[in-house]
């Protein structure tokens, strides 16, 4: 389900695999659940100048759905997660453990299980 | 005959022909008007003698290939055809190109979701709105449509909204003309003015909404695209 292009492993937490603003966006819609494009850009305080590309690429990779929405005859955009935070983590979890197999082997395997035993 | 050869051919022509004046002159001409056309203020008369230099320049095509007075050169075949697919490809794609974008887009009528839209446009100008899915605020005129993403929807008031659809409305109206325009500027091998074209849509706009909600409008969509 999750298309990831780029990993940054030296970035922190959810912004080694998605976009600073990506990831604030995500984060907030797994809080909050449905939010309109207001919402969204009063809690994350990211100008809607910034956020409106950023929303348009998380709805095209199948991240965030939305529904257009006629509240008081103004139009808008109501914003939803299409996978919650732990769906979106086992996804991740199991492509870069893949990745790691594919590349190391049995190696691989052999300090997940040393990995697993400190822990 | 090769190119190189017939341009040889065209300078002796020229030289030697009695038009050779009168093709002169018309340069001349054209580029009298093209500097009035940078020093005039006012937008529609900017355009007026910029498209009369390139009329100007037409004439003065059309009166070479008259006095070069021979069969079969290679030039004037490569021009007529140039001229010919260019044309065809104008007149043809910017009658069909709202129905392309109406598909490519996925765009429905504006009047579904919003619904004073379409009447206010109906007021000036005979066009459809359409509108598309997309967050970032944008809007464009396309044959006998408008399109204007959720975004801008969104992103702007109904004074703002009203500006950027009169705006919009203005380039339909004299989308008929667009055409000769840019066929023009093709066979001149020069270009089109389109910011003339932006500031009289602007000033029709500012007329129809009011000047405020025009520049407010501007700066929301502006920012995004700068």
């Amino acid at each position: 389900m999750v298309k990831l292009d780029q990993i940054n492993i030296s970035n922190n937490g959810l912004t080694k695999f998605f976009s600073p603003i990506e990831a604030r966006i995500l984060k907030t819609l797994w809080t909050e659940g449905e939010m309109m494009t207001s919402e969204l850009t009063e809690k994350t305080s990211i100008p809607l100048t910034s956020i409106a590309g950023t929303l348009d690429r998380l709805v095209k990779a199948g991240y965030a759905v939305r529904r257009v929405d006629n509240v008081n005859g103004r139009v808008r955009y109501v914003y939803a997660p299409v996978y919650s935070e732990e769906e979106v983590a086992s996804e991740i979890t199991t492509k870069v453990l893949d990745s790691l197999v594919d590349a190391f082997g049995p190696l691989a395997l052999l300090n997940f299980s040393k990995y697993s035993d400190k822990k | 005959m090769n190119i190189f050869g017939e341009i040889n051919c065209f300078g002796i022509c020229l030289r030697l022909s009695d038009f050779a004046p009168f093709v002169a002159l018309l340069i001349v001409i054209s580029i009298a008007l093209l500097a009035t056309s940078f020093m005039v203020k006012d937008p529609k008369h900017r355009l007026l003698t910029f498209v009369s230099a390139q009329v100007a320049v037409i004439l003065a095509i059309i009166a070479t290939f008259y006095l070069m007075e021979c069969e079969g050169m290679l030039t004037i075949y490569l021009y007529l055809g140039y001229a010919a697919v260019s044309g065809a490809l104008m007149f043809g794609i910017t009658r069909y190109y709202d129905r392309l974008m109406i598909r490519r887009l996925n765009a429905k009528p504006a009047g579904s979701i919003i619904g004073w839209v379409q009447r206010f446009v109906d007021q000036l100008a005979a066009a459809t709105v359409y509108y598309y899915d997309s967050a970032a605020p944008r809007a464009f005129a396309a044959g006998r449509s408008i399109f204007v993403s959720v975004g801008l929807l969104e992103a702007l008031d109904d004074d703002e909204l009203r500006a950027v659809l009169a705006h919009e409305a203005w380039h339909i109206r004299n989308n008929s003309r667009m055409p000769y325009l840019r066929q023009l500027a093709l066979m001149t091998f020069s270009s089109h003015k389109s910011s003339e074209l932006e500031i009289m849509a602007d000033r029709f706009a500012a007329e129809i909404a009011g000047e405020e909600a025009l520049s407010s409008a501007r700066n929301k969509v502006d920012k995004v695209f700068n």
